[in-house]
């Protein structure tokens, strides 16, 4: 199903003071697919995510779940939680400690008084998708952190609901497990027809999750787009910045090429590879990933986007080196393979890909 | 946050605030009426005879040294025991927990009269058994006495005085003591000149309370005090209407509002100075645990002490009344004694009518009262703590405000509102009564219970499509289970003994067991008193046991599935 939000607004009021958690947004998160809220802590992500699940009430605007709308300021509709049919996995899981396994994830079926064999098949046949076989009369408290969020995700999934929305569902697991249970989600989340609405602060989640990701800043949407987009063509300084660590390179555009401008900076002219170009003589900043610095021992060997630099520091990262490169006054970042022999002081040769710069507007 | 739950708070403040504004109200009225039957005609004349009355200067003073006097007991043997428990190494630190707990179960009135039976001049056990001894013409003691009533009230109280200051003894940061000790200082030294002083916000606090207690008791005074024409506020307030051919409720009300002032500056006092506590104490971070003080020689002489106390507290009362419902009268301890032992008193009790509907009505009360009591509290601390809207700091402060009431003042309030209602004389005025003035012991353990459940907990059901009466049905309430078992429990251990409410708004027809136990007491019929004490603690423990076990089994059950 889809969600359409229109001119959402939400002010709280603390201590004499107005914080605006959500400012005018306008969203339409698209039915079936996996859909993300990034962003930093207090950007209004939550609240956006717990508006839609109808634990917040705007101030005003309106929400469409599919055909009904679900709340509406001028037209005085509130639909309450647990009338709009969704499904929601809360950062703590929210699982019930007096409960077991089985009647954690029975109990919205319970709430919808389906017979009683029509549960037991429907909890075993989710507590098996989410791998927690044999585990029905084991206390909830009982249960380790991923197994937890695994409960967590069998009790949302039980109703078959044709919305799921996530809030930080990850933050409590640790590292490792993090990363398991991320791609487990998204194996069971694209095998089953649901529209997914996820929260999360965490930029690699977001990009490795997502079909969709909204960034959100000061309870507005930065920008929209599927994860290569909003990674590698965001037009946008603060969210180039924050799904990932990049380099932001001053200059003015001098020309238009074929495939894209060419830009003037303080350590020569990059070419970048763009659809859209903004107009000769504007100031821009192009945007550098460090995955797209290749470092080679002489020159690359190319006519474009070659510079030549000095190593100022490398930090072994496991993966990787992380470089600190000086080309002429502007420091650059890099990813540098852990087998290279370079060395703290080097002098080398950068080179970039045209379709690895971006250009920011703002 | 949802609109059916706005009418939950406003609804809540209308029963709330019928329970403890109309006794207050009527009794200011009531204290400009000219009458019980003239309700509404306005004069000063009760005022002017209540506080013209010469005897209302000794009977001020009384309370006064009353109160000062065990406050001064309870926060003494207090301080002492939390000292001994937290600081040192004395033998069966359990028997501590014990003392704290155990004699909040045996009823005041009982307490007291134990106590008479022990120490009266004319044939207590104690005083017979040291004139036998030593061959005295006069008894040694006399309980019908002020100190006597300090005594026993600075005993009874002593539990919730140790509740005020073991935690704050255990929790203050013991690098002050220590360093104290580096400088030189010896440890008695250290104690008076930097335990004392640093806990001085507690002591205060526990010194408050008890006084407010001792204020609003009515055992005590009635019990031990009445005997020997010694008058309180309370007891004042109870002869007013009690005794003599014509009750004047009216100056009842005059005399009542102010106990009420005292009452009300005096908890006010002490949620302040809970509040300045709170900043005082520094609570150590470091967690570990002090070093115990090796008490050498005194051990075993404090251990005794702390037995004996304990045996005072519980043993004692119990025993006595055991002993003396088994005798055909009052007699020392012999064999003589043991060979006329008989269930002569039981068996008259039994036949008595109005005891046997004491005991049913009390039970009753205890069972029914405690149960409704519990699901308004369960009302009342959800949206305290759940919704904390402004209205439900409105409907915080009402309930606490209950709290400061004495018993017999609210009492005589509710007199005067029940008297022009069918309620009057009928059990439901005592159900009204005891819930009005016991509601925040049942909103103590419940918000603290409401406090440990997540919000998650609660939304991820209501996602789940559970409506709000749902949630509290399968959610909610199971997790409080625990807090709901001990809200239950106070309250109806409360109501089973309850007296200086009882007092005003028991008539012929509703008369509940600590009522009756006092009529036996003014009439001397010691046996009968004992056998229906006893009852009433077999009563009490009875329902304390039934309400831990079915909380366990509903706390396994859910478990199990």
């Amino acid at each position: 199903m889809e969600i359409r939000i229109k001119n959402l607004n939400k002010n709280y009021f603390s201590e004499g003071k107005t914080i605006t958690a959500l400012s005018n947004v306008n969203l339409t998160i698209p039915a079936n697919k996996i859909f993300t809220l990034l962003g930093p802590s207090g950007c209004g992500k939550t609240t956006l995510l717990r508006c839609i699940v109808g634990l917040e009430m705007p101030d005003s605007g309106e929400i469409d779940i599919g055909d009904e709308i679900v709340w509406s300021k001028d037209r005085g509709i509130f639909v309450p939680p647990e009338k709009r049919g969704l499904s929601m996995v809360f950062q703590t899981y929210a699982i019930w400690p007096h409960m077991n396994v089985f009647d954690n994830v029975a109990y919205p079926l319970q709430v919808r008084n389906e017979p009683k064999e029509e549960i037991k098949r429907k909890v075993e046949e989710t507590l098996r998708f989410v791998q927690l076989e044999g585990f029905e009369n084991r206390p909830a408290t009982k249960l380790s952190g991923g197994q937890q969020q695994r409960v967590a995700l069998a009790r949302a999934l039980a109703p078959e609901p044709k919305v799921i929305l996530f809030d930080e569902p990850l933050s409590n697991l640790d590292a490792k497990l993090r990363e398991e249970t991320r791609k487990e989600l998204r194996n069971f989340l694209t095998n089953l027809k649901i529209t997914a609405v996820y929260v999360t602060h965490d930029r690699i989640e977001a990009l490795s999750l997502s079909d969709a990701i909204a960034v959100m800043k000061a309870g507005q949407i930065m920008e929209i787009g599927t994860p290569k987009e909003i990674y590698f063509g965001s037009e946008q300084r603060f969210v180039a910045d924050f799904v990932g660590r990049t380099n932001l390179i001053e200059g003015k555009v001098v020309s238009i090429e074929n495939d894209g401008p060419l830009i003037s900076t303080a350590i020569g002219t990059i070419a970048c590879q763009t659809q859209t170009a903004p107009p000769v003589g504007s100031i821009v900043t192009v945007s550098i990933r460090p995955e797209f610095i290749t470092v080679t021992a002489r020159d690359c060997g190319k006519e474009r986007n070659s510079f030549r630099g000095r190593v100022e520091s490398l930090v072994f990262i496991g993966e990787a080196y992380e470089g600190e490169i000086k080309v002429g006054e502007t420091r650059l970042i890099t990813k540098i393979a852990p087998t290279a022999t370079i060395k703290e002081g080097d002098e080398i040769g950068l080179c970039v890909e045209p379709d690895g710069c971006s250009i920011l507007l703002r | 946050m949802v609109w059916t739950r706005t009418a939950l708070t406003p609804s809540l403040i209308v029963i709330v605030g019928f329970l403890t504004v109309c006794p207050v109200a009527m009794l200011l009225l009531g204290s400009f009426s000219e009458g019980l039957g003239a309700f509404g005609t306005f004069t000063l004349e009760k005022y002017i005879k209540s506080y013209t009355d010469p005897a209302l200067i000794e009977i001020i003073v009384n309370t006064i040294v009353f109160m000062i006097g065990s406050a001064l007991v309870a926060t003494i043997l207090a301080l002492f025991m939390a000292y001994l428990n937290t600081r040192t190494n004395i033998p069966f630190k359990v028997l501590f927990q014990i003392i704290s707990i155990v004699p909040m179960m045996i009823p005041h009135i009982l307490f007291a009269v134990s106590w008479a039976l022990l120490l009266n001049p004319s044939n207590g056990l104690i005083n017979l058994l040291l004139k036998q001894i030593f061959n005295l013409q006069h008894s040694p003691f006399n309980i019908y006495s002020l100190p006597g009533m300090i005594l026993v009230e600075g005993l009874l109280d002593l539990p919730v005085s140790y509740l005020i200051i073991a935690p704050a003894m255990s929790s203050f940061d013991v690098s002050l003591e220590e360093s104290s000790k580096v400088c030189g200082s010896s440890n008695l030294r250290t104690l008076f000149k930097i335990t004392l002083p640093v806990l001085r916000p507690a002591i205060l606090a526990s010194i408050t309370l008890v006084a407010i207690r001792s204020l609003e008791s009515f055992a005590v005074p009635s019990a031990l005090g009445m005997p020997g024409r010694i008058y309180l506020l309370s007891t004042h307030i109870y002869r007013i209407i009690a005794t003599g051919f014509a009750a004047d409720y009216g100056m009842a009300a005059a005399v009542g509002m102010s106990a009420l002032a005292a009452s009300v500056t005096l908890i006010l006092l002490y949620r302040h100075l809970t509040s300045e506590s709170d900043k005082y104490v520094t609570i150590s971070s470091r967690g570990y645990r002090p070093a115990l003080i090796d008490l050498r020689g005194a051990k075993v002489p404090l251990f005794i002490i702390v037995a004996l106390l304990s045996f005072f507290l519980i043993v004692l009362p119990v025993l006595v009344l055991l002993y003396t419902s088994l005798v055909p009268y009052s007699m020392v301890p012999s064999l003589k004694a043991f060979g006329m032992m008989s269930l002569k008193h039981w068996l008259a009790v039994l036949k008595d009518p109005i005891s046997l509907l004491s005991l049913k009505n009390s039970l009753f009360l205890g069972i029914v009262g405690a149960t409704l009591g519990v699901v308004l509290t369960l009302f009342i601390s959800y949206t305290i703590v759940k919704l904390r809207t402004p209205a439900s700091g409105i409907l915080e402060s009402l309930s606490f405000l209950s709290f400061s009431f004495p018993g017999i003042v609210i009492g005589v309030g509710f007199m005067w509102f029940f008297v022009r209602t069918p309620l009057y004389a009928t059990i439901g005025s005592l159900l009204i009564g005891y819930i009005a003035t016991y509601l925040p012991y049942g909103i103590r353990p419940l918000t603290s219970a409401f406090v440990q459940i997540h919000r998650d907990l609660e939304e991820s059901s209501r996602v789940c499509g559970a409506g709000t009466l749902y949630t509290l049905r399968r959610i909610i309430v199971p997790l409080l289970i625990p807090g709901i078992v001990s809200a239950w429990i106070l309250m109806a251990t409360m109501f089973v003994r309850e007296l200086s409410v009882s007092v005003v708004l028991s008539r012929p027809g509703n008369e509940v067991l600590a009522v009756q136990i006092l009529r036996f007491a003014e009439d001397g019929l010691w046996g009968k008193l004992s056998a229906l004490g006893i009852m009433m603690i077999l009563v009490s423990t009875t329902l304390v046991v039934l309400a831990s076990a079915a909380g366990a089994k509903l706390t396994k059950l859910r478990k199990e599935g």
